[in-house]
């Protein structure tokens, strides 16, 4: 296999956990709630994936099961910023350190543990298309489900009407209000399932990608997702390019090294947040004119300055 | 446009006949009582979430209270903990009087620790000890300012909020540490974990005769009082404050926003490289992998616990580090993981941001 291939068909794969969560953060942002807990929430979902898998034997029921985690501590930080009115984020980080310590408090006992993992599957015919076909149709089945849920998903935000009403919200909240909707629940809902995305994204990582269990295995995937989102300016197939360029990064460290490159390691690891601090600069101004204006009030207070 | 139909119900007497229940209670209490009851929730939900692991929360809180608070000498390891995290709290601090959100402590600890052993790295004994140290102190205070200084600028310049690029800068200053002491300034003469050698004897903040309390106690203690004098008293530390309350109005009446953004943000990373000076010279030595682990976020939390005033910031690095001490005991007494403690911590500040203040939900 040529270095640029493995690359690429390493990026899908080592992507896909990052595109989850930030797929999930896009919802959540769309509604106009940052969410820096998407870490916690991959977290969460990575140990309950992985827990559920390893106790039944179903790696589908561990993705089920990542999901309810990284939902219910997204349902924290929605609780805190929505309900009681605390800062963003601030809570998100709060939130990250309540996965941190629930994952290692309840996860010791699968650290060691074997749970199934999904295997790559070939697509029949769209497999045996030349290069693209090895690169993007020999992944797991939680990659093609993703190929899915990216159209799935633009749909929903701007053709349907649970998508305007999300957009409302983030955006112009007092619309939704003077048309008698509240926007609060359509909040809630936005972050939570934002936060069942990065759960399930967690689940990516733990089942398919590394297939085991460690503390801190997220190691900043989650804010990386934050900062994907933001380059992509929250729409789903730039998220999704978005996360496969973080993949890509990640896949050049070990593609480099199994061909005898004598590039230090920890050089190499830097690269995927280095590329990404790099989009965010090249695409970095166009961006900030497209975010939200609920959210400008989080982000950026001086930014036009 | 400016009719907005307000659905909800004004407070009035129909609330009010709903006698003494916890609402009410809680809606009563102020000030330090309600940051108290915050803490108390905290504290029993926490004991429910050990309670569910198998342990007894009765023991657990009993151990952990004793093994921290019973001996001075065990009081003096909490001012040890505190002091990087002082310094990183008060690197949260200064830009956030500004409006700027800097997450980034760990990274520019990292950077301020790398700096520092570099000099003494490169000096060896060549200089006198003590020069040595000053020499290091700076470095690490400019190199902090620095790594800081990459996102403000990114900030100003670019308009990439900063909130994301310190975050992603702790991971690249973390790799930068591990290509160091894995590689470029490993000890040869080390054994098993790989690290750098450890700092001369006189490159060492000197001990305060109370336990292994260092000098950089004094330091840190020493920032948060300039910290808090400059607010008060200078003109930079009052155009701060203009620029974090409205950019917009202090940019048309004249002040230089970016310059002030972009010092607030440099004079954090100084402090925080600070932090990870006096970590490396008064309690680690060395540069090794686990060198600084979380303080830089830890103290990012105690700024927000102490709503970015000096005083406070400085009480909440002393109340976090003792809750992070007591993780000890969780783990040698009542066998769970060190990091579980990080529960306690989110659920104490999740409890003190929502329930902390009378105000909250302004939507």
């Amino acid at each position: 296999m040529s270095l640029v291939s493995e690359v690429l068909m390493g990026g899908i794969r080592g992507g896909t956990s990052i595109e989850y969560a930030a797929l999930g953060e896009s919802i959540s942002e769309r509604g106009g709630v940052v969410n820096l807990g998407t870490e916690g929430s991959m977290l969460a979902g990575a140990l309950a994936a992985y827990a559920v898998a390893a106790e039944t034997g179903h790696p589908w029921l561990g993705v089920f099961g990542g999901a309810i985690a990284g939902g219910l501590l997204a349902l924290v930080h929605a609780y805190f910023v929505l309900s009681r009115g605390a800062n963003q984020l601030a809570t998100g980080l709060v939130v990250l350190f309540l996965g941190l310590g629930l994952t290692s408090l309840f996860g010791v006992g699968y650290v060691q543990a074997l749970a199934p993992t999904f295997r790559p599957v070939k697509v029949p015919l769209l497999g045996d298309i030349p290069f693209l076909g090895s690169i993007a149709f020999h992944q797991d089945p939680m990659v093609y489900l993703s190929y899915v849920l990216v159209p799935v998903l633009w749909w929903i935000i701007f053709r349907s009407r649970w998508g305007v009403l999300l957009r409302a919200a983030g955006e112009r909240s007092e619309v939704l209000t003077t048309h008698g909707h509240r926007v609060i629940p359509i909040q809630y809902i936005a972050v939570v399932v934002g936060g069942m995305f990065s759960g399930v994204g967690g689940a990516h990582l733990s089942i398919a990608y590394a297939n085991s269990w460690f503390e801190n295995m997220t190691q900043g995937r989650g804010f990386v997702a934050v900062a994907v989102v933001m380059f992509a300016a929250r729409q789903p197939f730039k998220v999704a390019a978005g996360a496969y360029l973080f993949g890509a990064a990640l896949a050049l460290s070990p593609a480099l090294q199994a061909r005898g490159y004598g590039i230090n390691q920890f050089a190499l690891d830097a690269v995927p947040y280095v590329v990404t601090i790099l989009v965010l600069i090249v695409l970095g101004r166009r961006r900030a004119a497209e975010i939200p204006e609920g959210l400008s009030k989080v982000f950026e207070q001086s930014l036009s300055v | 446009m400016t009719a907005v139909i307000v659905e909800q119900v004004p407070p009035g007497p129909v609330l009010e006949a709903r006698s003494t229940t916890a609402r009410d209670l809680a809606g009563r209490l102020t000030g330090p009582a309600r940051v108290l009851a915050a803490i108390v929730g905290a504290l029993v939900l926490f004991g429910v979430v050990i309670a569910i692991k198998g342990a007894n929360p009765f023991s657990a809180y009993k151990d952990m209270f004793t093994s921290t608070f019973t001996s001075w000498d065990s009081i003096g390891g909490i001012m040890v903990r505190a002091t990087p995290i002082m310094l990183a709290a008060l690197a949260v601090t200064v830009p956030a009087r500004a409006g700027l959100i800097n997450v980034g402590g760990e990274g520019q600890m990292l950077i301020g620790g790398i700096a520092g052993m570099g000099v003494s790295l490169g000096l060896g004994d060549s200089l006198p000890g003590p020069v040595t140290l000053v020499l290091m102190v700076l470095a690490a205070a400019s190199a902090g300012a620095a790594w800081a200084a990459i996102a403000a600028l990114l900030r100003q310049f670019v308009g990439i909020s900063e909130a994301v690029t310190t975050l992603l800068l702790n991971y690249v200053a973390l790799d930068l540490m591990f290509f160091l002491i894995y590689d470029r300034w490993k000890d040869p003469h080390g054994s098993g974990q790989p690290a750098t050698r450890a700092l001369l004897a006189d490159q060492r903040l000197p001990l305060l005769g109370w336990g292994r309390v260092h000098a950089g106690l004094l330091i840190a203690i020493g920032a948060a009082i300039v910290v808090a004098l400059v607010f008060r008293f200078t003109s930079w530390g009052f155009r701060l404050r203009v620029v974090g309350g409205n950019a917009e109005a202090a940019r048309r009446s004249g002040l230089k926003v970016g310059a002030l953004l972009i010092s607030a943000m440099a004079v954090g990373g100084a402090l925080a490289g600070l932090g990870g000076l006096t970590q490396l010279a008064g309690a680690e030595f060395k540069l090794r992998s686990g060198f600084i682990a979380t303080y830089g976020y830890v103290g990012f939390l105690a700024s927000w616990l102490g709503r970015h005033r000096p005083g406070y910031v400085v009480l909440s690095a002393l109340v976090l580090s003792a809750i992070a001490i007591s993780g000890d005991s969780l783990q040698l007494d009542s066998k769970l993981p060190a990091a579980s403690i990080n529960v306690l911590m989110a659920l104490i500040l999740l409890m003190v941001f929502g329930f902390g203040t009378r105000k909250a939900v302004s939507s």
